[in-house]
């Protein structure tokens, strides 16, 4: 930050008098010297840009533990273009303030517009934290293009260009996972380029492990958090075995200590691993008493704002339906932009608390001054101008005291701009703002403590409080037991932990007095994600498994002709994923005998190769291989682009060898819901066949049909889910 | 620059007390830390501090106690004449020193006022902690510096280092050749603001703004230029913060707060824009059609009629 450069004049009157342009005489009258500063930041970010993607190459060729080094460019990168466009915002300085503030306003939509476009007409998956998406690949359910290469470059440059033009801050775990996924594959479909390594991990489950590894390490990456390793075990639990724990937790290690060697070189100490951690919050030292755990779980319970902020932001996702074109999605966050800067700007304009500079402040900003008297500043323009990450830590250690109606009108600015900003179609996550409201507010509390008496309480030191004002906040997203860890790594101080864990539980409890589910939970839900949670809803005991499954059940024969399977195939109203192989389907639908299940995948690899076999000729061409499953893994071309002639389509297929013949079966009537559902749950499953007692095949169930049930508030209820 | 201008008052109070506490701990103690404890180590209340005479090393002092150390120890561990000069004369410089420093306190001119009482000091401390032989083959950092716990000399010494260092007196006068360049056409900048401020202080307030407007931004635009070099000391630091409280505060020439309406009017503007927006598109646009997903299920059971069935 050391090249933002000098502080803005509106205080030296001649300004108006003096020649007006560029040759506004700044308070520092560097006019020399701002062209050089303002090359060296252009220099400088170009290069650091360029690094970072070949850093992205290089990620690929290079073992799978340093999966989230892809990362820590991007913050130091973020605030040589935002000195960038403070730098800009300076030259207008003569003309009036309603032009420097339109001129703002323009630039945050231009970046914002830029992040935008990226995302809602490339890559619309990269929108958001990413959390969700990660959340449901490690829960098992398939989302399509989530872990590609085109996914985390549009992510980067999305949370480049959006913390840019003013919005929050970037998802870090979504990377790690993509990394992780694109390393363990060996190679890259969208770069065309296959390396010849880690062929045996072209594999759904081996993927999943590498993606949950990658998440961790980004985890630990960015909070500087190597136990991180718990988001990892906390999302995806049942997939989980110690020799992969100590794996990921290893590579969680290493991410760390990548990201510090790499810190290390950035500020010039090369060597020094003293910045572990993106978003640093600083050593916290100061101590807490006994008698402040009850008020720390009073702070917990104020963590309902988390689920006010639930709710609003659920009713506005409800809402953006309507906007749901990617034009008016670029124009809607171009909006917000517009408007978060509006917002700043006037309360800058009406703010009246001015502090005085100290040493240590050499950061500075446009509009820092303002109306303030030579040598302070205002201290709302440090508020909105900071990055978020740096304001946090500001709140959690500075000793400075903060105005108590500043940190107040922040906070409620703060909180309700962050929330219509989560959920748009830009790459903005909300970890860190929800940090920030929790913080702002968690200071004012310890501010307002301290005021009760008349000395101050010694012991009502702000930034403890600011402290469990953000772990409170952070109930959110209602993740405990990650967040616990988080917190208490990123603050360094372990004694902290049970009353973070403290708050993070009574933030819960009542959150989920108000909103059942986390923001993430909400999100997941709305996309109808078919997210399997831990345990079956509670009264479904007596569902059956007849009652849950689907029926009639699309078969096919062991020896099945080339047309019916293509037919079934390309048949779009039902886009079947898997098929029980039976021995002989009946004419009148009657259920025939299950020899096995096959998946859509392999049906059309087989396809692919012309592995048909003529009826009687036994016309077989070469073997087929499992290499030519893996292959083609994960990109297995639609079933439309795989030319069938009509005589192929007279051809018979032999399926004995490649189906599965021991696929998973429960008996219709004797098993329970919540059985099924730990089946699921614990081997991963994505169809369970149900059988009667003769193994005639009556129907099939699948993570759709249990993710429709759910307890609502008038006991279990069943939810419509909507094709996406 | 300085953050704490207000507490002025305090910060005087306390060097005062610092000072004089030092005082005391000299003319107490620094016999005992010389290891020739001629004297028992006699307290001195605070109220006395007021009435120390800067005297420092006399071996002769009068017990303050009946019972003290009288008899002098062995000769090879006391300290050598050559030391106890050295000692003598780090006494005095001290004294000096603090006597320059003290009237400097406010306004800061502890770097153009007291450097060369820190240069003789530190020349003193330079000697006593040098390795080399003095006269006699005797090395007097060792039976100064090291001899016991408290280790008081360095300590002393440390403190004023620490102020030094603390006040960034190195960036104005390097060494005894006095101010640096860069510092004196800053003093003179300043001097001319001040005697601008003067002039035009019982007239117009608005006269002032307007004729010591160059001055004041010409000094303005150096000291942050220095700021950037970092070629500040707390000497300049401090003029500044009061030139620019005089500029802003007392005269009231900052920029006042102009041009509200078109600031509110573009406001407003930006603030409708997203009502519009989100109107035009709830009107306008249709609603995507969710395509559900219903359920096959087996034909006897329909499942919801089920759920209330089974749960009555």
């Amino acid at each position: 930050m050391a090249n933002i450069t000098k502080k803005v004049s509106w205080s030296s009157r001649g300004d108006e008098s003096g020649p007006a342009g560029e040759e506004t005489p700044l308070l520092n009258g560097s006019e020399q010297s701002r062209p050089l500063t303002q090359m060296s930041s252009g220099s400088t970010k170009f290069q650091i840009g360029r690094l970072s993607t070949v850093d992205l190459e290089e990620e690929i060729t290079t073992e799978e533990q340093e999966s989230a080094r892809g990362r820590p460019k991007e913050i130091p990168h973020n605030e040589k273009l935002l000195s960038l466009k403070y730098e800009i915002v300076k030259f207008t300085e003569a003309g009036g303030l309603s032009i420097s503030l339109i001129l703002w306003v323009v630039l945050n939509c231009v970046f914002v517009m830029l992040g935008a476009i990226m995302v809602a007409f490339f890559e619309p998956i990269a929108a958001g934290s990413g959390i969700p998406q990660i959340k449901c690949y490690l829960n098992g359910v398939k989302i399509p293009r989530v872990v590609r290469l085109k996914t985390l470059l549009v992510k980067v440059l999305g949370v480049i260009c959006s913390v840019v033009g003013g919005l929050a801050e970037g998802p870090m775990i979504h990377s790690g996972a993509v990394v992780a996924a694109g390393v363990s594959q060996g190679r890259s479909t969208s770069l065309k380029r296959d390396f010849k390594i880690f062929e045996y991990f072209r594999r759904d489950t081996e993927k999943r492990d590498f993606v949950s590894a990658g998440a961790a390490a980004g985890v630990s990456a960015a909070f500087g958090a190597p136990v991180g390793v718990l988001f990892s075990l906390e999302e995806g639990a049942s997939f989980w075995n110690q020799m992969l724990t100590w794996r990921i937790f290893f590579a969680s290690m290493i991410s760390t200590f990548t990201l510090n060697f790499i810190l290390s070189i950035y500020h010039n100490k090369p060597g020094d691993l003293s910045n572990p951690g993106l978003i640093n919050f600083g050593r916290f030292e100061s101590e807490y008493n006994l008698y402040e755990i009850p008020l720390f779980m009073g702070m917990g319970a104020l963590g309902m704002l988390g689920a006010l902020f639930n709710v609003l932001n659920y009713w506005l996702t409800i809402f953006r339906i309507y906007v749901h074109r990617p034009c008016l999605q670029v124009m809607e966050a171009m909006l917000v932009a517009a408007v978060t800067a509006t917002v700043a700007f006037i309360m800058i304009y009406f703010s009246t608390d001015c502090q005085p500079l100290g040493p240590d402040h050499n950061e500075e900003y446009p509009l820092q001054q303002l109306f303030c008297a030579d040598g302070e500043y205002n201290s709302m323009a440090t508020a909105f101008f900071n990055t978020p990450e740096r304001s946090v830590r500001s709140l959690l250690h500075n000793p400075r005291t903060y105005n108590a109606l500043t940190l107040g009108l922040f906070t409620l600015t703060y909180f309700f701009l962050a929330c219509w900003t989560y959920g748009l179609s830009v790459s903005a996550g909300v970890f860190i703002p929800s940090l920030l409201i929790g913080a702002a507010w968690g200071r004012l509390c310890g501010i307002l403590l301290a005021s009760t008496t008349p000395n101050g309480l010694t012991w009502a030191d702000p930034g403890k409080y600011a402290l469990i004002g953000a772990a409170a906040q952070l109930g959110i997203v209602r993740m405990t037991l990650s967040l616990t860890v988080i917190m208490v790594e990123a603050t360094g101080n372990v004694t902290y932990g049970l009353p973070i864990m403290l708050v993070l539980m009574t933030a819960k409890i009542v959150g989920d007095y108000f909103q059942e589910q986390g923001l993430y939970d909400i999100h997941i839900k709305l996309q109808s994600v078919p997210f399997l949670h831990w345990e079956a809803p509670a009264t479904s005991h007596w569902l059956t498994a007849r009652e849950v499954m689907s029926s009639p059940v699309t078969c096919l024969n062991r020896i099945e002709k080339v047309g019916t399977i293509v037919d079934i195939l390309s048949n779009t109203s039902t886009n079947h994923n898997g098929f029980p192989v039976v021995a002989q389907v009946s004419a009148d639908d009657e259920p025939a005998k299950l020899c096995g299940l096959i998946l859509r995948s392999q049906l059309i690899v087989l396809l692919k190769h012309k592995f048909v076999e003529l009826a009687r000729s036994r016309l077989s061409q070469r073997k087929l291989q499992l290499k030519d499953f893996r292959d083609a893994y994960p990109r297995f071309p639609p079933i439309q682009s795989i030319h069938v002639s009509q005589d192929e389509r007279e051809c018979m297929m032999d399926l004995t060898e490649f189906m599965n013949p021991t696929p998973y079966t429960v008996p219709q009537q004797e098993t329970s819901l919540p059985r099924v559902f730990k089946l699921f749950r614990a081997l991963g499953l994505r169809h369970l066949v149900v059988v009667d007692d003769a193994n005639r095949v009556v129907g099939l169930v699948t993570r759709k049909d249990l993710a429709r049930y759910h307890l609502g508030k008038h006991g279990l209820e069943e939810l419509q889910l909507a094709q996406t | 620059m300085s953050l704490h201008r207000y507490n002025s008052v305090f910060v005087l109070i306390f060097i005062n007390s610092y000072a004089f506490g030092v005082f005391d701990a000299v003319n107490v103690t620094a016999p005992v830390s010389a290891t020739t404890p001629q004297q028992a180590p006699s307290y001195v209340s605070p109220g006395s501090s007021a009435v120390v005479s800067p005297v420092v090393f006399k071996p002769a002092v009068e017990p303050a106690f009946s019972v003290a150390l009288r008899s002098s120890f062995p000769e090879d561990l006391e300290v050598s004449e050559y030391c106890a000069e050295l000692l003598r004369l780090f006494g005095q410089r001290y004294v000096a020193f603090v006597d320059c420093l003290v009237p400097a306190a406010r306004p800061v001119k502890v770097c153009q006022n007291c450097f060369p009482e820190y240069h003789s000091l530190s020349e003193v401390f330079l000697n006593i902690s040098s390795d080399q032989m003095g006269p006699g083959n005797v090395s007097c950092r060792d039976s100064i510096l090291r001899s016991d716990r408290l280790m008081l000399v360095f300590l002393l010494n440390s403190n004023m280092d620490t102020i030094w260092q603390r006040s960034n007196c190195i960036q104005c006068v390097k060494d005894l050749s006095g101010p640096n360049n860069d510092t004196l056409y800053y003093l003179t900048l300043l001097n001319q603001t001040i005697t601008c401020f003067e002039k035009y202080k019982q007239g117009n307030l608005t006269e002032l703004c307007k004729n010591c407007k160059d001055a004041y931004k010409r000094l303005n635009d150096l000291y942050s230029r220095m700021e950037g070099n970092k070629t500040l000391c707390i000497d300049l630091e401090d003029a500044m913060n009061v030139t620019r409280k005089l500029w802003s505060k007392n005269f009231g020439c900052s920029i006042p707060r102009e041009e509200t309406i078109p600031v509110i009017a573009v406001s407003c503007f930006m603030l409708f824009l997203p009502i519009i927006f989100y109107l035009s598109s709830f009107l306008h646009s249709e609603q995507k059609k969710r395509k559900l997903i219903h359920p096959n299920r087996a034909k006897s059971y329909a499942s919801l009629m089920n759920i209330q069935d089974k749960r009555s």
